[in-house]
């Protein structure tokens, strides 16, 4: 009995997998060709990539060719680039400074960024070896902090270890001191600018890139069809059955 | 490492503030004000030591004072940074006059100015002390107009701030809307998102609790606006989506017309059920919105059952560390989805929340206290949970007899409430109660000057009384005393005087001997009671009277003639005995109860069933139930039957 009904489920996965539907080349391409993509549109998308990442020459440029107009003064951009560009320099002191001018409302009212921004600045500090500036520092300016929030304490007290010790890039939390934390940094007070000029934090892209893979991958359980597997260069493979 | 160098210590800025003003000129000013801007924002341990050291009225006069567009932007930035996440910070910008210096820069010609003011305003009138903007002035109206006409950003958030802090009453909701700030609100939801969020805060504001002006609202456009709203619900930002709900339901309620289809309203509540699981404001406003969604709307409470709103609910509770503000909304929302529907309650009771409840009876907040107060009502509506006693534990009971001791008394309110329900325990589990100290408190409540706790402590006892043993009946009439039980039959309001009434009924319903208490003292509460029956105007009051001296009737012969005396006075009186008057009654009920009266006067034959009968047909008594043979009530009519056979059957026996 059991052996029959083993027998039956073996039969049916065989079935199953068969019976995907299969979709031929020619036909995925004229389906494609049915679907009718605007200009404006790609131009909008490149120019939302292109103010979200910064790129303020291109957008202008970009603007001049094809008369798009992006959706956020460009002379924002430049700003917020500086802010960017003096994070990923280490020149934490200088960013702040540019955030307030721009909008004092964001370290106010971003408790968090306000936070990470500070432990770059004490980062930095460890970083050149300022031991003591450091630990008046974290004293001073960092501790008031760590009482308001336990989050923020548990990392105060991360960067802090780095005093701890002799070779310092080789010891646990030595991560902090990578460029990646800096761009990390950055990235956060390019998010947060973004958000208080009501500008979405990532570009649209990228998304649309993702959700073509996820639908490849929900259409693949169905139906055999002409995949994209290089985004960069966006070839249908043939279907392989 | 410039905080800690030469000259940039609070104390050193703050001289250097003052020589700058005494006249080092504007540049010194200017970058004194910056330092200081810059070490306060994000840090509020800086802001109070510059508060402490006087800081705020010198960069206030500093702003008052200054010509250079680059000073003016500075101070105001400072200023508003005060007036951010630091109360005292606030205070003292209001105090140092701040409020008038800014708006007066609105009107500056430098556009990075007007920036600066407004959103240094911005942040002052999102503090709660803040000033209430008198909309109801001409002169303040056209002002706020003008700038929701601005066509600078920062300047129409800051308008539409003042009016989510300012707009309260119904005169001012009125005059927003006939002054078209409304309908001005309504073109800019199509602008950024900061400004849509600012706009849908301020619309609410406008139209909440208002059906005239939230119909106007729904009206803009033939529909515009709220066609805006209602996309908006879908909104990619959580606070947008939820400001977007607020809304919506104010129109909902304002009018049953709009936003009313059970689609919208179940996807409504979706929203709202998964804006729970936002951090910050957003998170803690959305159970507020849900139970202010869901309320009295007994249809949605059943959707809420078949998309696992509970269930939800419970997983948010168990999987993150509540902040107490999102605790009292989902309190709420328990407490109105378990006010109808016994498939909720028992949902809620599977879902493992006692132990949530007992510890929120225990919180410091007392809205928290109060809500939890208020679902264990509402989870004990069920019969059934009465009946397994799982809510009349010593578990809930301690901690709800504590809460009757509350210095607030919205919490006391509430456990009144609760001990109300719980107290009517079919189990008859009535000694937790009188151990817990819970009767000696109710006691005492029941003498508060406060009318909302005498009637609910009364209440409470009056729940106790119900169906309890003889122990527990002595003790509570032993607390509560003769004396205090007559004078709450007479007490000022008539709802108190219904549940002490109703309490004395209940001390009587099978146990004979309690009547030894209604006659104590020279017949106090009999009296009491009489005297009300004579009086009460109140149909209720009656009824609940008459059910009484049907139950003492019900008992021994010298029971049955201290009632007789009663309705029949000996006396050569004229006036009609007021049991004719509730027989000739138009309310049912209380012909029926005074039917019962004469069917438990002559039922069962004694020695004195003759005398008394004749004595009710002198007194037109039996003459008048016959006129009501035919009553249109069916109940009145069988009772009317019973008592006239019993009446007869005696007048058949006189020879």
């Amino acid at each position: 009995m059991s052996h029959f009904s083993t027998l039956r489920i073996l039969d049916l996965i065989q079935t199953m997998a068969t019976s995907k539907k299969v979709i031929t080349r020619e036909e995925w391409e004229r389906k494609l060709r049915d679907v009718k993509i605007r200009k404006q549109d790609m131009n909008k998308l490149v120019m939302n990539f292109l103010v979200t990442e910064g790129f303020v020459e291109a957008a202008d440029k970009f603007r001049i060719e094809s008369g798009t107009e992006p959706d956020i003064d460009l002379a924002t951009i430049t700003d917020r680039m500086a802010v960017k560009k003096a994070v990923q320099s280490g020149d934490v002191l200088d960013a702040i400074e540019k955030v307030n001018d721009l909008n004092p409302e964001i370290l106010d009212t971003n408790p968090q960024l306000y936070f990470h921004l500070q432990q770059q600045r004490l980062i930095e500090l460890i970083r050149v070896g300022k031991v003591e500036e450091a630990l008046e520092f974290a004293q001073e300016e960092l501790a008031p902090r760590g009482e308001e929030n336990q989050c923020f304490l548990d990392e105060l007290e991360r960067t802090v270890a780095l005093l701890a010790f002799e070779d310092v890039k080789n010891c646990p939390y030595g991560e902090l001191l990578d460029l990646s934390q800096r761009l990390k940094t950055a990235s956060e007070v390019n998010a947060a600018i973004l958000t208080s000029q009501s500008h979405e934090k990532e570009p649209k892209l990228p998304s649309l890139l993702k959700m073509l893979i996820w639908a490849q991958n929900q259409l693949d359980e169905k139906a055999v069809y002409p995949h994209i597997t290089d985004l960069v260069k966006a070839t249908l493979e043939d279907p392989a059955i | 490492m410039p905080s800690t160098a030469a000259g940039s210590r609070p104390e050193d800025l703050t001289a250097r503030l003052d020589r700058a003003a005494a006249g080092e000129g504007e540049e010194a000013l200017l970058t004194v004000l910056r330092e200081v801007k810059n070490q306060i924002i994000g840090n509020k341990t800086k802001k109070l030591v510059y508060l402490h050291l006087g800081a705020v009225p010198r960069i206030v006069a500093a702003l008052a004072s200054a010509r250079d567009p680059a000073v003016i932007v500075q101070a105001a930035a400072a200023i508003g940074s005060f007036a951010c996440g630091v109360e005292d910070g606030v205070r003292a910008v209001i105090d140092a006059g701040a409020v008038p210096c800014l708006i007066a820069v609105l009107s500056h010609a430098n556009d990075k100015v007007v920036d600066a003011g407004a959103r240094s305003l911005r942040m002052i009138f999102q503090s709660k002390l803040a000033p209430k903007y008198d909309f109801l002035k001409d002169k303040n109206m056209k002002f706020l107009i003008s700038l929701l006409n601005s066509d600078n950003d920062n300047v129409i958030e800051l308008a539409a701030s003042i009016v989510a802090h300012s707009c309260e009453i119904n005169a001012e909701q009125k005059a927003l809307c006939d002054a078209g700030a409304l309908q001005r609100l309504a073109n800019l939801l199509e602008g950024s998102s900061n400004q849509k969020d600012a706009c849908l805060d301020s619309i609410a504001a406008i139209i909440r609790k208002n059906s005239e002006v939230g119909m106007h609202f729904a009206s803009i456009g033939t529909g515009k606006a709220l066609n805006s709203i209602v996309k908006l619900l879908k909104d990619r930002n959580p606070r947008t989506r939820l400001l977007a709900c607020v809304c919506a339901i104010s129109i909902g309620h304002a009018s049953p017309y709009y936003v009313q289809d059970l689609q919208t309203r179940t996807k409504m509540m979706l929203i709202l059920v998964e804006l729970l699981e936002e951090s910050g404001r957003v998170g803690d406003d959305a159970p507020f919105a849900l139970s202010e969604l869901i309320l009295d709307d007994e249809e949605l409470h059943k959707q809420a059952i078949s998309v696992n709103v509970v269930e939800n609910i419970c997983d948010c509770l168990h999987k993150y560390l509540i902040q107490p503000r999102r605790l009292h909304g989902i309190l709420l929302v328990f407490a109105e989805l378990c006010s109808r529907l016994e498939e909720c309650r028992c949902l809620l009771m599977s879902q493992q929340v006692l132990d949530t409840l007992v510890n929120a009876l225990k919180h410091d907040c007392p809205d928290i206290r109060a809500a939890a107060c208020t679902c264990i009502r509402s989870l004990s509506r069920s019969v059934k949970n009465l009946s397994a006693g799982h809510l009349s534990s010593e578990r809930f009971v301690v901690p709800l007899v504590h809460l009757l001791h509350d210095t607030s008394i919205s919490v006391q309110v509430a456990a009144l409430g609760a001990i109300c329900n719980v107290a009517v325990d079919f189990a008859a589990k009535k000694s937790v109660f009188i151990q817990s100290g819970c009767v000696k408190q109710l006691v005492q409540l029941s003498k508060s000057m406060d009318s909302r706790l005498r009637l609910k402590a009364i209440s409470a006892l009056r729940n106790l009384m119900f169906l309890a043993d003889t122990f527990a009946k002595e003790s509570i009439i032993r607390e509560l005393t003769i004396s205090t039980l007559a004078s709450l039959i007479c007490d000022s309001e008539t709802d108190i005087q219904h549940q002490a009434l109703a309490l004395v009924t209940n001390l009587v319903d099978g146990y004979v001997d309690a009547a030894e208490h209604i006659f104590a003292d020279d017949g106090l509460i009999i009296n009491a009671v009489v005297r009300q029956l004579h009086s009460a105007s109140s149909a209720e009051i009656c009824i609940q009277g008459m059910l009484l001296l049907s139950n003492i009737a019900a008992g021994v012969e010298s029971h049955k003639e201290a009632v007789m005396s009663y309705l029949v006075s000996s006396r050569d009186d004229k006036s009609i005995p007021f049991i004719i008057r509730f027989l000739q009654n138009k309310d049912s009920l209380l012909r029926t109860a005074a039917v019962w009266c004469i069917i438990n006067l002559t039922y069962q034959d004694g020695p004195d069933l003759s005398t008394r009968i004749a004595r009710l047909r002198g007194a037109g008594i039996v003459s008048q139930i016959k006129t009501m043979i035919n009553d249109p009530c069916l109940d009145t009519k069988y009772r009317v039957r019973t008592a006239l056979e019993q009446c007869m059957t005696f007048e058949d026996n006189i020879p």
